[in-house]
């Protein structure tokens, strides 16, 4: 007496070496992927390497004099610019605060200034007012009355 | 069971992580059970064996989209069942089943072990598992190679609980008749 299953696959168990071809030919297709994507990301350190190495070679080694000079004249340019910015800071920081005289002096003249300039703001501001251009229609009213 | 055992000690997690290995023992413990499946819905060698092979490298491929480890062997099984449901709408051989989808009674919801068959029974068995309608061959076979349970054998095929139920009654009762005929 057998299990449906047992039966099943005993009937095909002469299948069982293709099955294993199969899962060979399977794994082996799976570790030429692995062993193509570890190629190709050393392939792309080593073409980035060597395309630094070239540009070294062919770009900064010839005029490594000129390149050295500019980069000094750059750290010098550099080296000023910080100094000139912290000076500036520091001088903005040491200000004294104005002292209470000075402040009493500024608030006279600000009065004074008030004085001289406030009656002749009102009338202006009247005459602006006197002036107003009316609308047609009441003109016309006015007119036939 | 024995099943069950081997489900729950196998390499899915290894093998989500690429290594060959775990692959390697995972086709190991399925690939005749696959072959079996494929075979007895297709009835070609050459085809089962290529849809096999289709299926394992789309499950290493899309090993990602599992959700559950322990779900592997459905999940596999699932590819197998579309992979063949491509053949046949290639070839235009898809059989269209009408069922009477009905209350079933309880009596057939037993293991793969419930049918022990004679010797000389196994002949007749094969006959009578090759007559029946690809659908209901299909629930049969899943059921009795894998014990999936209704729930996982309406996943790999596309149906709903209540249709796989129907159609493992029908089967059954049909496999059943036969037994007694020739007893």
């Amino acid at each position: 007496m057998k299990m449906l299953r047992e039966i099943l696959l005993e009937r095909h168990r002469a299948a069982a070496p293709k099955l294993d071809a199969i899962r060979r030919e399977v794994m082996t297709e799976l570790s030429n992927k692995d062993a193509k994507a570890q190629s190709r990301a050393g392939n792309f350190v080593a073409s980035c390497l060597g395309g630094s190495h070239k540009l070294w070679l062919e770009l900064i080694w010839p005029c490594r004099r000129t390149w050295a000079i500019l980069a000094t004249v750059w750290i010098v340019l550099f080296i000023f610019n910080v100094s000139q910015r912290d000076k500036s800071e520091l001088a903005a920081r040491k200000l004294p605060p104005p002292s209470p005289e000075a402040i009493i002096a500024w608030r006279q003249q600000e009065k004074l200034l008030a004085e001289l300039i406030g009656p002749s703001a009102p009338g202006a501001a009247e005459r602006r007012k006197i002036f107003l251009p009316k609308p047609r229609t009441e003109i016309a009213e006015f007119l036939t009355v | 069971m024995l099943v069950v055992a081997e489900r729950e000690q196998l390499p899915v997690p290894q093998a989500r992580a690429g290594e060959p290995a775990a692959w390697d023992a995972l086709f190991h413990r399925y690939q005749l059970p696959l072959y079996v499946y494929v075979f007895e819905l297709v009835h070609d060698e050459q085809t089962s064996l290529d849809i096999v092979q289709e299926t394992f490298i789309a499950a290493v491929r899309h090993i990602g989209g599992l959700r559950d480890n322990a779900k592997f062997g459905s999940w596999l099984f699932g590819i197998a069942h579309q992979k063949c449901a491509q053949r046949w709408r290639k070839q235009n051989r898809e059989e269209i089943l009408r069922e009477e989808i009905a209350e079933l009674p309880d009596e057939f919801e037993h293991s793969p072990d419930d049918l022990l068959i004679r010797q000389e029974q196994e002949a007749g068995f094969m006959n009578l598992l090759n007559q029946l309608p690809l659908p209901q061959r299909a629930v049969l076979l899943l059921h009795f190679i894998e014990d999936f349970s209704l729930e996982e054998i309406a996943g790999i095929t596309g149906a709903n609980p209540g249709t796989v139920k129907s159609r493992m009654h029908y089967a059954k009762r049909a496999l059943k008749k036969l037994l007694e005929e020739k007893k």
